[in-house]
């Protein structure tokens, strides 16, 4: 019964990886679950394993203690149909395994994709071009109407947005769950809060198809809203999204400090 | 001799473990090939100019890997705007007069004005870090140097005032030298670099003009134009002495008369050889 | 040949080049009028001074003195010459051999050189040692174990030789223009360098065959002073080839169009000569024992009785503990050598870290760990040896799992795959818990941590059989106030690496200093404090050597593989971060190979030169073994 302790001490590694890390994770960044992926998974439970019986076999006993009831295993008559079992076993471990790698996926291709691309320096929407670098918010500005534009940005989004990114601005709108990647999350600090105001408006105006190599090859599903909006309606919106999340854009410091 | 089995299996184990980490545990990434030097010519529109000098700012340039938002070196997107204040500026060490010039020389004198905050550790920001871009490793020409100002100045959102290098000046540019035209690989290629089909026709060149004779049938008469002439020496003789023996119904002067000057010996070559219709080297069977 | 006397001044700030002075003033003493060289250089430097030449403006140029040296060194010439600029070659430059690929051949020569050319001058540093401690000690079987050491390595100097004349070939054959280039720029080092194997081959010679000759008395001196001597002349060989190598990565002395400026001692001294140096240096004495290590695991393995197993396993526990000493320090050298890289082109650091080569250092992460998780395993066997060790059994669980967690952190990549549904699990790229593992703050205390728990099995095994014996404060209370020193090192790195993830970038880097400086204080710390402790002792049983498992002996093999692998790796990773240069930013190469090859691709190809050399360096331990097999037949 010694040969437990390894296997329980890799068991908990396992578990500690499996669910540990996610629920960590989920502390961290409520709604999500962040799982350790599979190719690092594979790696961590194969130098755990590694380590767990170094751990366990430097000295003689236990040495045996690990080995023997694998030597017993395979060489003791009396357990034949237990050898038999632990062979099948592995045979069809490795069926499973084969068969994993090679049957037909609809997933995309892992590549590395990028979340934020680097923007292009000028966008073309509605039958304009922008420069992106120093575009300014018309709206912001103008202090006095503030609430007033909030407001109309606000009837923008739920008559457009609100159905993938969510009345809590979560990215969980009825739809969210048909997509991937994801709907946005603009309550994350992790997106419209590190971004400045012209990339959210380079964002919404080209949408998935306006997306660089970089930020292939899962093209976000986002309509170009440049052919769907007007100019004002997409600042006004952007001005309702900062409000909303209570987040401020992001503001490029000046080329010259 | 067991023990020495062991030990190699074990160790083709341990490095075939390793390769196959390689190969299958980590996502595979191509290097991009070496960056090939961009080709201007005369016929660019402004807007075209902008596009490579983005190209060159992103790719061979390799300015983004500095110049980008992790702070490495000052956002570049404005400096077109900002270049009058550098150039007021005291801590201005440079010689430019106006934005053109001053980015230009940002790039091959980077020190001449150092932004706050960026300059090389310990020199208070008297010297830059950046490399002189016509040099080293990024060895733009100045064409590329042009091309990289026009995108800057367009970028942010001033007069481009950049130049496209003309027909003649991006060549030179492209080496930083005069060189010699490319040879010529074959007839057919010889024929239009010389112009040939401007006024002669010939079956290798789809459409000629009819200012010349017809070379496709010079080949039927050369060798018996002139006495103690062969066919190859007469047609040598009237492509480096024009006027020499002129065809019947043609005007004199039409023809250059230096492509003695301008031709090398194989070009030569094969231009004869494909008025007669021969194969010669490098010349196409008809 | 003005750059020998740069060379002598330098010695003083470069504790390497001192050595070297040394050497070269002997081959210079034997060669050449070294007197000469001095007076003429006093004359040049004066007539320099005097004429107050305007130094020629270039970025390559170190200042005026580079200038002056370089008028001098036209002046020297017959009229009209001029340093070769650097060639700029087309494709059809490049001869081709059918049948041979020209970078492959290259490739192929130059790691199987540097494989040999680091085993031996790796193995005199270590034997040299012994040897003198051998001496010291009075203890005759250090000197045994030495000489035997320089047997099994001899068969690797004319291999490494071999390999060196191929390489030569293949560059000549290959890339003739290149080869003039660097003639034009380093000729005479090269002449230099050609002429220190006579160096290498007279001390080799003389210490190898002279050994049992010379055993007593001033000769046994004399025989030290050949080692010393040998161990000169491959240094000088080493930094000599290795400033070719730096150079071609970081090219100094030269002018604008890449012309030589006529001093070579600016064209060896270039930013990456002296990190390359120690860095080269500090591993070939790691690989050299690591090697040495699995041949004396070979002889464990096949030995006939008891004495001789007890003679290997000590052997091959001496070649551990040597390769280990070389590994702890190799990954700082290595970052400074990466900061060098940085400082000299912040374009080739980015594609070294950040670009295609930067899962090459998630590579680099595993193997470091798979050489670090053997040689502790080693050590926890190496407990075995001693009966009175079975108390300390308890500590190897928890070690075990501060090294594993340790070493899992350090090789979390920055940059995570993940399948699509993965991506919606996190939530984006970015993963909360991983992420924050995968930044170098993460790693730095890993490292140090692994480095600490490797140098505590290491001190759990040497004192597997023994206690202290006196009465006074260390030998009571010292295990306790190095526990608590080990606390304090590991609270103190630990807290460091948290601190960093809240500080701006630039000031994180800065932090690695102090988290290094605590580890190497805590090692110097405890092994003073071992020596108070057990000023004096008392065995607890019997200690024996020769009583190791044959799985530890495995271990040995592990680490030799491992680490001759990673060697084939980095020297890719090296060579590769010049992308399509020959010399970096100076010559570029044109040749149809002048791309950069995949990392699955390098592995393959360094996977098969390691079972050439392999191949190569069983026949080189059996040379050995052949020729004490006639020995015996003739003594029957």
């Amino acid at each position: 019964m010694k040969m437990l302790k390894p296997v329980l001490v890799v068991l908990t590694g396992y578990l500690l990886l499996k669910f540990g890390i996610p629920f960590i994770g989920s502390q961290l960044h409520p709604g999500t679950w962040p799982v350790v992926p599979t190719s690092v998974m594979k790696m961590y439970m194969f130098f755990l394993i590694v380590g767990t019986l170094m751990i366990y076999s430097f000295s003689e006993e236990g040495y045996a203690a690990v080995i023997q009831p694998a030597v017993n295993l395979y060489v003791d008559p009396a357990r034949g149909t237990a050898r038999m079992a632990v062979i099948l076993a592995v045979g069809a471990l490795g069926a499973y395994v084969t068969y994993q790698y090679v049957k037909p996926t609809f997933d995309a291709p892992v590549e590395l994709r990028s979340i934020h691309p680097a923007p292009p320096s000028s966008v073309k929407a509605c039958v304009k071009t922008y420069q992106l670098q120093g575009l300014k918010n018309p709206f912001r500005e103008d202090k006095a109407s503030f609430a007033k534009h909030v407001e109309e940005g606000g009837v923008v989004y739920f008559q457009n947005c609100y159905f993938c990114h969510g009345d809590r601005m979560l990215g969980k709108g009825p739809y969210y769950d048909g997509f991937n990647p994801l709907p946005a999350n603009f309550v994350d600090v992790g997106t419209i809060a590190q971004l400045t105001e012209s990339f959210v408006f380079w964002r919404i105006a080209t949408g998935g198809p306006g997306l660089p190599s970089e930020g292939t090859p899962w093209v976000s599903a986002m309509p170009v809203w440049h052919e769907l909006l007007t100019e004002e309606q997409v600042w006004k919106v952007i001005m309702f999204l900062y409000d909303y999340t209570g987040h401020s854009p992001r503001v490029t410091a000046p080329v010259h400090h | 001799m067991r023990v020495l089995f062991s030990i190699v299996i074990f160790s083709l184990a341990v490095i075939f473990g390793f390769a196959g980490y390689t190969r299958f545990g980590l996502p595979l990434i191509i290097p991009a090939p070496p960056p090939q030097e961009a080709k201007i010519s005369g016929e660019m529109t402004m807007d075209q100019f902008i596009a490579l000098g983005k190209t060159v700012y992103e790719g061979k340039g390799t300015c983004t890997l500095c110049h980008n938002s992790l702070g490495r070196a000052p956002l570049l997107e404005q400096v077109a705007q900002v270049a009058p204040e550098r150039l007021a500026d005291a801590r201005y060490k440079g010689e430019a007069k106006s934005v053109e010039e001053y980015i230009h020389e940002s790039m091959v004198k980077p020190s001449a004005y150092v932004v706050a905050g960026f300059g090389k550790k310990g020199t208070n920001d008297t010297v830059s870090p950046m490399p002189d871009v016509s040099g080293g490793a990024i060895n733009l020409n100045a064409a590329e140097m042009a091309a990289v100002i026009a995108f800057l100045q367009d970028v942010g959102g001033v007069e481009v005032t950049a130049q496209i290098p003309t027909g003649e000046a991006a060549a030179p540019a492209a080496e930083g030298a005069a060189p010699a035209p490319a040879p010529a690989a074959d007839a057919k290629e010889a024929l239009v670099k010389f112009g040939c089909n401007t006024c002669h026709m010939h079956p290798l060149i789809a459409e000629g003009g009819d200012m010349g004779p017809d070379l496709a049938q010079v080949a039927a008469t050369a060798g018996k134009r002139k006495p103690g002439m062969s066919a190859e020496q007469f047609i040598v003789e009237s492509i480096i002495d024009p006027n020499a023996t002129l065809a019947k119904g043609f005007e004199p002067d039409m023809m250059p008369p230096d492509f003695a000057q301008q031709m090398t010996v194989a070009e030569m070559n094969m231009i004869v050889a494909a008025i007669l219709n021969k194969d010669a080297a490098g010349g196409k069977p008809q | 040949m003005n750059f020998l006397i740069r060379f002598l001044s330098e010695a003083p700030r470069v504790a390497l080049a001192a050595a070297v002075a040394a050497i070269i003033g002997l081959a210079a003493a034997g060669g050449g009028e070294p007197l000469a060289w001095l007076t003429q250089e006093a004359w040049a430097d004066e007539s320099a001074a005097v004429e107050e030449k305007a130094p020629e403006a270039g970025q390559a140029v170190e200042g005026a003195t580079a200038a002056a040296e370089s008028e001098k060194a036209a002046a020297d010439q017959p009229a009209g010459w001029a340093p070769m600029a650097a060639p700029k070659l087309e494709t059809k430059d490049y001869p081709i051999v059918s049948g041979f690929n020209s970078r492959l051949s290259a490739w192929f020569a130059a790691q199987l050189h540097l494989f040999f050319a680091a085993f031996v001058l790796g193995v005199p540093i270590f034997v040299w040692v012994i040897e003198l401690i051998g001496l010291l000690s009075k203890d005759v079987r250090y000197d045994h174990m030495a000489h035997e050491f320089m047997k099994v390595s001899m068969t690797g100097f004319s291999l490494a030789a071999s390999f060196g004349g191929l390489l030569a070939f293949m560059l000549i054959i290959f890339y003739p223009d290149f080869m003039k280039y660097m003639a034009s720029v380093f000729g005479d080092v090269m002449i230099l360098y050609a002429l220190l194997f006579f160096a290498e081959s007279f001390f080799v010679y003389t210490y190898y065959y002279g050994w049992d000759r010379m055993d007593s008395g001033g000769l046994k001196w004399l025989h030290l002073g050949l080692g010393l001597g040998l161990n000169m002349a491959g240094m000088a060989l080493m930094v000599l080839s290795n400033s070719w190598a730096s150079f071609m990565m970081a090219p100094s002395g030269l002018g604008p169009d890449g012309a030589f400026l006529g001093d070579v001692w600016a064209a060896i001294k270039g930013p990456l000569w002296n990190p390359l140096n120690l860095h080269r240096f500090i591993a070939n004495i790691a690989y050299g024992g690591s090697l040495t290590a699995a041949y004396a695991a070979f002889k464990f393995l096949t030995a006939a009785n008891d004495q001789e197993r007890a003679h290997y396993d000590w052997m091959g526990y001496t070649s551990f503990i040597i390769a280990i000493a070389g590994l702890l320090p190799l990954p700082f050298a290595g970052y400074w050598l990466t900061k060098e890289v940085y400082d000299y082109s912040q374009q080739m650091g980015i594609t070294l870290m950040g670009g295609v080569f930067a899962w090459l250092f998630i590579l680099q992460a595993v193997l470091i760990g798979a050489i670090f998780l053997s040689a502790n395993y080693y050590l926890w066997c190496s407990l075995g040896r001693a009966e009175a060790s079975r108390r300390l059994y308890a500590m190897i669980q928890p070690l075990g799992i501060i090294i594993v967690v340790a070493f899992l952190i350090w090789f979390t990549p920055h940059t995570l795959i993940m399948s699509s549904w993965e991506l919606t699990q996190v939530g984006g790229a970015h993963h909360p818990v991983l992420g924050a593992l995968g930044v170098m703050a993460a790693k730095n205390t890993a490292v140090n941590i692994l480095i600490i728990a490797t140098f505590l099995s290491y001190q759990m095994f040497r004192r597997a059989n023994i206690a202290p014996a006196g009465s006074g404060f260390w030998a009571t209370h010292g295990t306790t106030v190095q526990a608590a020193v080990y606390a304090a090192a590991l609270i103190n790195i630990v807290a460091l690496g948290i601190y960093s993830y809240f500080i701006p970038a630039n000031v994180r880097i800065g932090l690695s200093v102090p988290q290094v400086s605590t580890t190497a204080v805590t090692l110097i710390v405890c092994t003073i404090m071992d020596n108070l402790i057990y000023r004096d002792q008392r065995a607890l049983g019997v200690f024996r050597w020769g009583h190791m498992p044959v799985r530890s002996q495995y271990a040995l093999f592990m680490l030799a593989v491992s680490f001759t692998w990673l060697m084939g790796l980095m020297g890719y990773c090296r060579s590769a971060i010049r992308q399509h240069w020959h010399v970096y930013t100076v010559f570029r190469d044109n040749s149809l190979d002048a791309y950069t090859p995949t990392l699955p691709f390098a592995a393959l190809m360094v996977t098969i030169i390691v079972m050439i050399f392999m191949a190569l360096v069983f026949f080189m331990f059996w040379m050995p073994i052949l020729a004490s097999k006639k020995k015996e037949g003739g003594a029957h």
